[in-house]
């Protein structure tokens, strides 16, 4: 039997023209609204997301002792051998790292020892972030037949796709339980399973992250398909007057020069959406000429209200 | 097209190679499909919530000298719907006062003309050139258009459009369809304008080359006058143009323009002096006691009954680190002989916190129609087939210059200001010139001034 933990409870609520679930998840408020008016329906709905968003985040966050992320993370430079779902997200990452020449990287979270983007001036030494970069990197990971070989202080961290992946699953799970429209939100990385029966499509805010008042800036009508949006106004580093982004490139050690405040990009999945915004992210000045040339919608955040945008 | 999307659709069409570095869209999906297990992705349906957006400026254009002024409010809604269909509607209000010179040459003596109503006279005094200063008009202009993509490569935009001033109603309307090719990087577009203009002048219309009236009061326009009360012009518009994306910050246009304006082609206000053939001033007329009237002799301006003008226009736009250069070049020609060179220059300059300054730079030069006539002669001789001494028809230079500075608002809108000076000088030959003229004032030349206030705001 698991244990039962006071934060893992759901909620169901009538929303508007929906019911909405509520439960909190990987440190992110969750809902699950459901194009229904069967209550009992959308508590089961709920429930079945509510548990799979768990799962995933018992198994690969990097904050839960004996799990697999932390057994790699522990290990020593002992090859660690991967159960199935973990290999494919690390296959998964590994294109990515392909993909991005290196800057997607799942072993770059060790420079966060270094850099702490709390708001502060602590930038770290040039010497400090040499001697961490000396940890990181894909290149340095030995990573075959499913057994994965590491350094000593090392680590990897699955943070960066968890949760779009975790949208992903549930959106699976929703589509093969019910013919009722969904849309699923954890913490502003969303996907929609069809359309809703009493509206067009379901509205989707975009916040700007400069506004005083806290109202969607721009608002997005989404059938199908995810949405994700990558950065943070809060995450940062002042320096010299110079604002450092959170966004750390792993091929320099050094946060990402020119970064938006934020993106978001609207794709076929959630995975997609957050991994063009994630991309996106560390092109830096170049952010909205390489989401153009993928041909996706994205909205980025330049702050003081300069938000731009493409169409596919 | 927006540049943009042009831009990048460019880089998609450089070359293969470079497409596989920067196009990892299909690499991803087939990531994405194997980590999730599914053989196909549901497509993504997002769109931006659809509504309206308003652009609003208020005017003011003063031309020096106390001649045209006009305050200009405008507001442009733009509704977009689902599909990228876009209905705009345009209103627009303009209070005019003042007027232009009406054609009349400046004398060293006092000059008095009968106003176009026939019913009173103004006096201009020496040195000045005549203007009719009581003129007061407004002016309503409304416009709706509709654009919508056709299919996948196409685009039509239809429209239609009309004003209405006291003596002066138009009615308009256009059309275009345009054509992406190439990867989007080429853009090809044709379309049409048609225009009917009907003049309604105080006064009614005068006969081409006759002599200004003396003041009468039973004057009602069809009755003892003997003049028609309006007319009317048509104006075909034709346009060409390619829009090419050259690399990733640069995006070149070239039109080609055909217009033809057909019919009543005159400013029924605007008349020439006749001169005396060798002192150059005006010729005065015999004086009827008991009535009031024109003190020398003019005579109405006549143009030909149709005018058509070719153009070529090309258009750069280039992105420079934030900055924005856009300049363009005109070349028009026409079969009344005018020939003219713009060449316009802005550059947006972005100041930090969502601010920019945007200079202007705009440079015009025309040759005379071949009927420009600064006077007509009064030595016997036929007048004549067709003159105007309409100074915007002489051969002159004009710049522009100006600055814009814009900003956001708290909420994220756009405001704006703008200040340009205009000013256009003419260039009379000197084989026009006879006697005294040479130390006369024959060009009226004019100095302007520009504000606008707009400020553009979402729903």
């Amino acid at each position: 039997m698991k244990p039962v933990r006071p934060d893992r409870g759901i909620r169901v609520d009538a929303g508007d023209r929906c019911l909405k679930g509520q439960f909190s998840a990987m440190a992110s408020p969750c809902e699950v609204l459901v194009d229904s008016d069967d209550i009992a329906a959308a508590e089961h709905l709920t429930s079945l997301v509510a548990n799979e968003a768990w799962r995933i985040e018992d198994k690969f966050s990097r904050y839960s002792p004996g799990n697999i992320i932390d057994r790699i993370n522990t290990a020593r430079g002992e090859g660690v051998p991967i159960d199935d779902e973990t290999a494919q997200l690390i296959d998964f990452s590994v294109t990515l790292n392909e993909l991005s020449d290196g800057k997607f990287d799942i072993t770059s979270g060790v420079l966060r020892r270094v850099w702490r983007f709390d708001g502060s001036s602590n930038v770290p030494t040039r010497d400090a972030v040499i001697e961490a970069m000396k940890q990181v990197g894909w290149h340095r990971v030995d990573w075959k037949s499913q057994i994965l070989t590491m350094a000593p202080g090392m680590e990897i961290d699955l943070g960066g796709i968890g949760k779009e992946y975790a949208v992903d699953r549930c959106a699976g799970l929703l589509r093969n339980t019910t013919d009722a429209a969904c849309l699923i939100n954890f913490g502003g990385d969303l996907v929609a399973t069809g359309k809703p029966t009493r509206r067009d499509a379901w509205k989707v805010g975009i916040e700007a992250l400069n506004a005083q008042k806290h109202e969607s800036d721009r608002l997005v009508n989404l059938v199908t398909g995810g949405l994700a949006t990558s950065g943070d106004a809060r995450r940062f580093l002042m320096h010299d007057g110079i604002r450092f982004s959170h966004i750390l490139d792993p091929t320099t050690g050094w946060p990402v020069p020119d970064a938006p405040r934020s993106i978001t990009v609207a794709a076929d999945s959630c995975t997609q959406a957050g991994m063009l915004s994630t991309l996106g992210m560390l092109k830096g000045a170049q952010a909205e000429a390489f989401l153009d040339a993928q041909g996706v919608q994205f909205w980025s955040n330049r702050g003081n209200g300069a938000t731009s945008c493409g169409q596919a | 097209m927006d540049l943009a999307v042009a831009a990048a659709a460019a880089t998609d069409g450089l070359s293969m190679k470079n497409k596989d570095r920067n196009c990892i869209g299909s690499a991803l999906a087939a990531a994405t499909c194997t980590l999730l297990g599914t053989t196909a992705l549901q497509p993504v349906q997002a769109q931006e919530d659809p509504g309206w957006d308003f652009n609003t400026s208020l005017l003011y254009y003063g031309e020096g000298d106390d001649r045209v002024q006009d305050l200009s409010l405008k507001t442009l809604s733009r509704r977009t719907f689902v599909d990228d269909r876009i209905l705009s509607l345009g209103l627009t209000i303009d209070a005019l006062t003042g007027a232009t010179p009406n054609g009349a040459l400046p004398q060293s003596f006092p000059q008095t003309f009968t106003k176009p109503s026939g019913k009173s006279t103004f006096t201009t005094p020496p040195g000045e050139f005549p203007i009719d200063d009581s003129f007061r008009d407004t002016r309503v202009a409304i416009s709706a258009d509709w654009e919508q993509p056709l299919g996948r490569l196409y685009a039509m935009n239809v429209g239609v459009s009309a004003s209405a001033e006291f003596d002066y109603l138009h009615l308009g309307l256009n059309a275009k369809l345009s054509r992406d090719f190439n990867n989007r990087n080429t853009t090809l577009s044709g379309g049409f304008a048609f225009a009917s203009d009907q003049l309604d002048p105080v006064g009614g219309i005068p006969d081409p080359l006759s002599q200004m009236r003396i003041v009468r009061d039973d004057d009602d326009d069809n009755g003892n006058s003997g003049r028609s009360s309006n007319d009317s012009k048509e104006i075909l518009d034709l346009v060409l143009g390619v829009t090419q994306v050259m690399s990733r910050n640069f995006l070149m246009q070239f039109n080609y323009s055909y217009s033809d304006s057909s019919g009543y082609l005159n400013d029924p206000y605007k008349i020439l002096t006749s001169v005396d053939p060798v002192t150059g001033e005006a010729v005065p007329v015999p004086q009827i006691p008991g009535t009031e009237g024109p003190s020398h002799l003019n005579y109405y301006e006549h143009r030909p009954d149709s005018r058509s003008k070719h153009s070529l226009y090309t258009q750069g736009k280039y992105y420079m680190d934030g900055k924005v250069l856009d300049a363009s070049y005109r070349y028009m020609t026409d079969d009344w002989e005018i020939d003219s060179h713009t060449i316009d220059m802005r550059l947006r300059w972005p100041v930090g916190d969502g601010k920019y300054l945007e200079p202007h730079l705009r440079f015009y030069t025309q040759t005379a129609a071949e009927f420009y006539s600064i006077s007509l002669v009064n030595d016997g001789q036929p007048l004549p087939e067709y003159a105007s001494a309409d100074y915007r028809l002489g051969d002159f230079d004009a710049i522009t210059a100006g600055m814009k500075f814009g900003w956001k608002t708290g909420g994220g809108n756009d405001m704006s200001i703008r200040l340009e000076m205009y000013s256009q000088s003419g260039n009379v030959s000197s084989s026009q010139l006879i006697g005294s003229q040479a130390d006369q004032d024959t060009y009226p030349d004019m100095d302007a001034i520009i504000f606008q206030y707009s400020y553009q705001f979402g729903k």
